[in-house]
Order: C-alpha cells, then sequence, then structure tokens
C-alpha cells in the first residue's frame, strides 16, 4: 500500500470519497492522483463556505474586514488547491494510464505537499491579517504592513505559501508530466489506453506543461528574489529589481494569463480524449484529429502574448500597440475554440452521443468555458476594457473559468473514477448534478457579468451603493444552486457502490 | 451607434450575440443526436465541410469587424485627434494614496475636453468615473512607481456629479476610496 493510499483511508468524511482499487494492480497510477483529487475537493468546501461569506457580510452588513478575508481564501483557494489539484489529479491518471507509466516516488509527493502545504500557509497568512486578493495585488502586502495593517510575519509566511504553489504549478507538476511523457520505462500492464503525442487527447496535456514551465519562468526568479530578500538571505538592495511594481505584476500576469490558458488547453484535449468513448455508434473517432490539433495550436500561439489585455487601462504606460496585440491575440483564441466548437458539433452529429452523466458534465463544463471565452474576448478589447477593467465583470470571468474547467475535470473524473475506486456513481444523482450545475454556473456567470455591465467594482465591500445589491442577491441566490450541485457530486462519490461486474468498458481513459 | 456597443451593457448584448446562438446550437445537436436520433447521420463530409467553411467565415467577420470598429476608442487614436483639433484640452492630475484622491480640479466646465493624468503614490490604485445615472464612463489603473502618469482623455457633456472610485482592490478601506468630480453648465 503506498503512503497515499494509507492517508486517503485515514482522512475522515472525504477519504470515503476514494477507496482506491488495489485489485486491479493499478495503484501505482491511482493512488496519488486520488490523494490530489481528494483534497481538492476539501479545499471546494472551505473555498464554498468562504465564498458565502463574502455577500453574508454586504446582507447583513457585518465588519466589511470579514469580507476582504473571504475574498482572498475563497479566491485563492477555488483557484489553486481545488481546481489546480483536481486538474492535476485527473490529468495525471489520465496520462498514466495513456502512456503506462506510474505516478509514484518523489515528484508527485513533492507535488502534493508544495501545493497543499503552500496552500495551508497563505490560509493562516489571511487568518494573521494580511488580505491581499487572489492576485496580491503587489505592492499591498508590503504596503500594508507598513501602514501596520497587517504584520510582516503575516507577509512573510504568506509569500512564503504563494511561493510553494507556485513552485507546484510551475516547476515541479510540469517537471512530472515532461516526464512521464519522455522518460522512463512503459509499463504494458499499466496502459488502460495507449495515446501518442500526435493525438489530440494527449497533444494539449504536453502543451499546458510546456506553457506553465516558460511563462511561469520570470515569475520564479521575480517570486525567489522577493522570498530570498524576506528571509534576509539576499540583500534587499539586490532584490530592489525584483520588488518593483511593474516588474512583478508583468511576471505574475504573464504566468496567471497563461495558467488558465494552460488549464483551458489540457481540459479541451481531455474533452476530445474523452468525447469519443461516448459516441453512440461506438466509432471513438473524433471528426476531425487535424482540426482538433490545430485548435490547440491556434489557442496556444495565441493565448502565450494574449496577458498584455490585463494592462490596456495603462497606457501610456504600455503603449496602445502592445495593448492592441493583446486585444487582437485575445480575440485570435476564439478562432480557437471556433475549430474546436466545429470539431465537438460535427463529431456528435456524426456518431451520435450517449448521453451519460460524466460526458454531460464535461459538455455543460466546455459550454460555460466557450461562454467565459466570449466575455473575456469582449473585456479584452480596447474600448470595453475601458468600461469594465476592475468592475464584476472579471470577477465573473474568473470565476466563471474557474467552474467551467472544474466541471469538465469533474466529467473527466466521472469517468475515470470507476478505474480508480472499483465502484460506480449513481447516474440519478450524476443527472441532477449536471441539472444544477447548469443553472448555478450559467446563471451566476451571467450575473457576475451584468454586474459589471451596470459598474458595479469588483473586490468591494459596499453593494448597498446604485442598486447593486440586486445582482449581489442574483450571485448568492446561483451561487447556492451551484454550491448545491457541488456537494451532491461528492455525496455521490461517499455513496458509490462497489462494481460487480468486469471492468469492461470502464478501464479504458 | 458605436458608442452605444461600447460601453458596459453593449458588452453584455455582444457576449449574449454570441453565446445565445452557440448555446442553441449545443442544446439542438446534443438533443437530436442523444435522444431523437443517435445513430450515424447521413450527412455527406462534404457537406460538412462546406459548414465548417461558412462557421469559420462567420467568426472571422466578427473578429474583424468587432475589432476595426474599436479602433477609434483606441487612447492613443483619441490623443492624436486632441492634439490635432483646435480645442483646449484642461489638464486634470490626479494623485492616489490609500485611501484617498487628490485631484487638481474637481469643478470642470461641461463639453470640456480634460486629460487626466493619474499616478500611485503607494500601491496599485484605480480611477474610475462614473456618470450621474451610475453607468462607469472610463477606468485607468494607477501603478506605483512609473515614471509617466497613466492618461485618458475624456469629454463631459452633460452638467452634474461624477463619482470617483478606486477599481482596483488597495486594501480594507478599498471601498471607502471615493471622490467626486461636479460638471458645470459652461457659460
Amino acid at each position: 500500500m503506498t503512503i497515499a493510499t494509507a492517508i486517503i483511508q485515514k482522512t475522515p468524511i472525504f477519504g470515503r470519497m476514494f477507496p482506491v482499487d488495489k485489485s486491479t494492480g493499478l495503484e501505482e497510477i491511482n493512488a496519488w492522483p486520488a490523494l490530489m483529487i481528494m483534497a481538492s475537493f476539501i479545499w471546494l468546501a472551505v473555498a464554498g463556505l468562504l465564498g458565502f461569506v463574502m455577500p453574508a457580510t454586504q446582507i447583513f452588513d457585518l465588519n466589511t474586514d470579514h469580507y476582504y478575508t473571504g475574498l482572498t481564501l475563497h479566491g485563492a483557494a477555488l483557484a489553486f488547491p481545488f481546481s489546480f489539484q483536481l486538474m492535476v489529479g485527473v490529468g495525471l491518471h489520465r496520462s498514466g494510464g495513456c502512456v503506462g507509466k506510474a505516478i509514484t516516488g518523489w515528484l508527485p509527493a513533492m507535488t502534493f505537499i508544495t501545493m497543499n502545504l503552500g496552500a495551508a500557509l497563505l490560509t493562516v497568512a489571511v487568518l494573521m491579517g494580511l488580505k491581499v486578493s487572489l492576485i496580491v495585488m503587489y505592492p499591498l502586502p508590503l504596503v500594508g504592513a507598513q501602514m501596520g495593517v497587517w504584520s510582516m510575519n503575516s507577509v512573510i509566511v504568506g509569500f512564503t505559501g504563494i511561493y510553494l504553489v507556485l513552485a507546484c504549478m510551475i516547476l515541479l507538476y510540469p517537471m512530472l508530466v515532461l516526464k512521464m511523457m519522455f522518460f522512463g520505462k512503459k509499463r504494458p500492464e499499466l496502459v488502460l489506453s495507449a495515446r501518442t503525442l500526435n493525438d489530440p487527447g494527449m497533444l494539449g496535456m504536453i502543451l499546458a506543461a510546456l506553457v506553465l514551465l516558460v511563462a511561469g519562468t520570470p515569475l520564479v526568479i521575480v517570486g525567489t528574489t522577493v522570498v530570498g530578500a524576506l528571509y534576509g538571505i539576499i540583500p534587499m538592495s539586490m532584490a530592489s529589481w525584483a520588488t518593483e511594481p511593474v516588474v512583478f505584476q508583468y511576471a505574475f500576469f504573464i504566468f496567471a494569463h497563461n495558467l488558465m490558458e494552460a488549464m483551458a488547453i489540457m481540459v479541451t484535449s481531455a474533452l476530445y480524449a474523452t468525447l469519443p468513448l461516448y459516441l453512440a455508434d461506438g466509432t471513438r473517432k473524433l471528426f476531425s484529429d487535424k482540426l482538433a490539433n490545430l485548435a490547440l495550436w491556434i489557442l496556444l500561439v495565441t493565448s502565450v502574448t494574449s496577458f498584455l489585455h490585463h494592462f490596456i487601462t495603462l497606457y501610456p504606460n504600455q503603449p496602445s500597440m502592445l495593448s492592441y496585440w493583446g486585444n487582437i491575440m485575445s480575440w485570435g483564441t476564439g478562432i480557437g475554440a471556433a475549430l474546436s466548437i466545429f470539431t465537438i458539433f460535427a463529431t456528435i452529429w456524426q456518431h451520435g452521443l450517449r448521453p451519460e452523466p460524466g460526458i454531460m458534465a464535461a459538455l455543460i463544463g466546455w459550454v460555460l468555458y466557450i461562454l467565459d471565452g466570449a466575455s473575456a474576448m469582449v473585456t479584452s478589447n480596447i474600448a470595453w476594457a475601458y468600461q469594465l477593467h476592475g468592475t464584476m465583470w472579471q470577477s465573473g470571468h474568473t470565476m466563471t473559468v474557474i467552474v467551467a474547467m472544474s466541471m469538465m475535470w469533474m466529467g473527466v473524473l466521472y469517468h475515470h473514477y470507476p478505474v480508480m475506486t472499483g465502484r460506480k456513481l449513481d447516474p440519478v444523482l450524476g443527472t441532477w448534478f449536471v441539472r444544477l450545475f447548469t443553472i448555478g454556473g450559467i446563471g451566476a456567470a451571467l450575473s457576475m457579468l451584468a454586474a459589471g455591465s451596470a459598474g458595479m467594482p469588483r473586490r468591494f465591500a459596499a453593494w448597498n451603493q446604485e442598486g447593486w445589491m440586486f445582482y449581489g442577491d442574483l450571485i448568492v441566490f446561483f451561487g447556492l444552486i451551484l454550491g448545491a450541485s457541488f456537494a451532491l457530486f461528492v455525496y455521490n462519490m461517499m455513496k458509490s457502490r462497489e462494481i460487480s461486474a468486469p471492468m469492461g468498458e470502464m478501464a479504458t481513459a | 451607434m458605436l458608442d452605444m456597443l461600447f460601453t458596459g451593457w453593449g458588452a453584455f448584448w455582444m457576449t449574449l450575440f454570441m453565446l445565445v446562438p452557440f448555446a442553441a446550437m449545443f442544446f439542438y445537436v446534443v438533443y437530436r443526436k442523444s435522444v431523437t436520433d443517435s445513430g450515424p447521420s447521413a450527412t455527406p463530409r462534404a457537406t460538412l465541410s462546406r459548414l465548417e467553411g461558412i462557421w469559420l467565415t462567420v467568426a472571422f467577420v466578427i473578429f474583424v469587424g468587432v475589432n476595426l470598429a474599436s479602433l477609434k476608442f483606441m487612447p492613443l487614436i483619441k490623443a492624436a485627434h486632441a492634439a490635432t483639433s483646435n480645442q483646449p484640452l484642461h489638464e486634470v492630475d490626479v494623485s492616489a494614496t490609500s485611501w484617498a484622491f487628490d485631484i487638481s480640479n474637481r469643478q470642470i466646465e461641461a463639453g470640456s475636453t480634460v486629460r487626466f493624468s493619474g499616478r500611485s503614490k503607494d500601491t496599485m490604485h484605480g480611477f474610475a468615473v462614473y456618470h450621474p445615472d451610475g453607468r462607469m464612463l472610463f477606468t485607468m489603473m494607477l501603478m506605483p512607481g512609473l515614471k509617466n502618469p497613466t492618461t485618458l482623455i475624456h469629454t463631459f457633456n452633460e452638467p452634474g456629479k461624477y463619482k470617483v472610485r478606486c477599481l482596483e482592490y488597495c486594501g480594507i478601506a478599498h471601498h471607502a476610496m471615493m471622490d467626486e468630480l461636479t460638471i458645470v453648465k459652461n457659460n
């Protein structure tokens, strides 16, 4: 029994979701992914509870400090230890089964430890008073400490946590994927569904890992310098270049933007791999592999430099030319999405669909992802950026992309779950999960976009101005439905039953 | 027309314009091919390829159309237009510190073209101006440590009280960082 399996077995409540199946000899590709996925759902529960702290402070007129505590922890927990860790867990399980490599050793262990320890440290820092939002808002952490709003110790703890999370996302996880793809011995008994890099269902995995590594390296350099200076390892004078707000902000957004793009590329690839398994006529092929791969390449090429749209309203400090470049590249991702849309529609149209909860969850997540893509393109346009930047539109975009990708991964997880646990999920609960998610996800997204259109600021603890509370109430309403859908998904896993029949179709990833 | 499209609500309708046909097509295709007729389709491959061409053409036309139309809203274009016209440009300097604005001139005549030049003295701040009816007119990002100020040119046509808000999260009193501009009738 691996240490990952042991941790799962000893975890109360959530451990019941993933009784790792040892009977099939697949524990080496099941255990660490299962532990990561289980941990991601613990963080989802934390994020969900904190998510309701924000509207609660507004509805019941509580201390606004609680709003900003909830804001920072909810965003951070949802984006990194939930969504990213869920992606890592399911993505690694896919990769392991596709290339026949064990997910064991120090790399998956360190990936798990750095993500969860980092997120826990950031949580401690926020509870110590650090309220810097999901994106740190540098140099706010240092300014807040100078003003005495929070302590320097909380900044050091918080930065250490963020640094560990970044080390997981930028270095350890991409290294793990690259190692599995290009190194090590293939073990035939671990191959569940052999795939090559030419396969659209595999290409996205490698592209995403490379994007994270390349786009994240500048932030690792800047972050290492800042953390080194905070710990007194590097003299502050030598770190001054990295503490310049413009340096930190650009390094941060080159990564943060591409993190979302990399996750989108990876999950689109996972959808390309999963959809053919649910075609009614058993064809198991996409409409066109070439078209599917072209979509991924276009998404990759256009997304890398589109991060410039984050600084459109900084003119002329960011020249118009660069802003327009960010604008055009952002809309270029729409061309990749258009190809992707056609591939998926044409595949379903040609071969029919078995609408089981897993694939429907992945497809509804994809619909929400396309909605989010449209909202992202619109706000990346220079004219609209001046009307929307800093409003709830942006929060809606961020929330939607995270929720949409999580939903797609949950759909893919639905497919992998029997292989990991030897158990099957209740299709009725699965169907209700998809229905509730469809209403909650799309409703919350549109409510937040509408709030942004009405000028409601994001990260703003005064919803009672200008009639914005109406949008706040709508967001809470749909947020509750969304939360109920996630709770149903978790409940379904806890109530899963053993599969008595042979694995058959379920053992293909 | 374009002025109405490139507003906050214009953005919402544009998003729906792209989303609704897509969502309708999604639900139609999934329902038709999973409930009504889940068998293999008789649609020839050539027809699907033709549809692919049409679909990509539509996507490309929207791409080009929207982005060409938005060119006139680029700050560079507005600055060039202001420089070549003989209209006087009123300079307003803005300095942001947690959690207040220092604005060089809070009273502006209607019809005036104003160049706002903003700086931050401590952390990231925003400078967003709201019309008296509640909609946001524009926002600027103020980043500390930059040599040049962030600038934007805007013409105020209607008199009234215009709220100013910080739209970049700047700490525990971010929501209280507000100010006001008064646009008075042109004499």
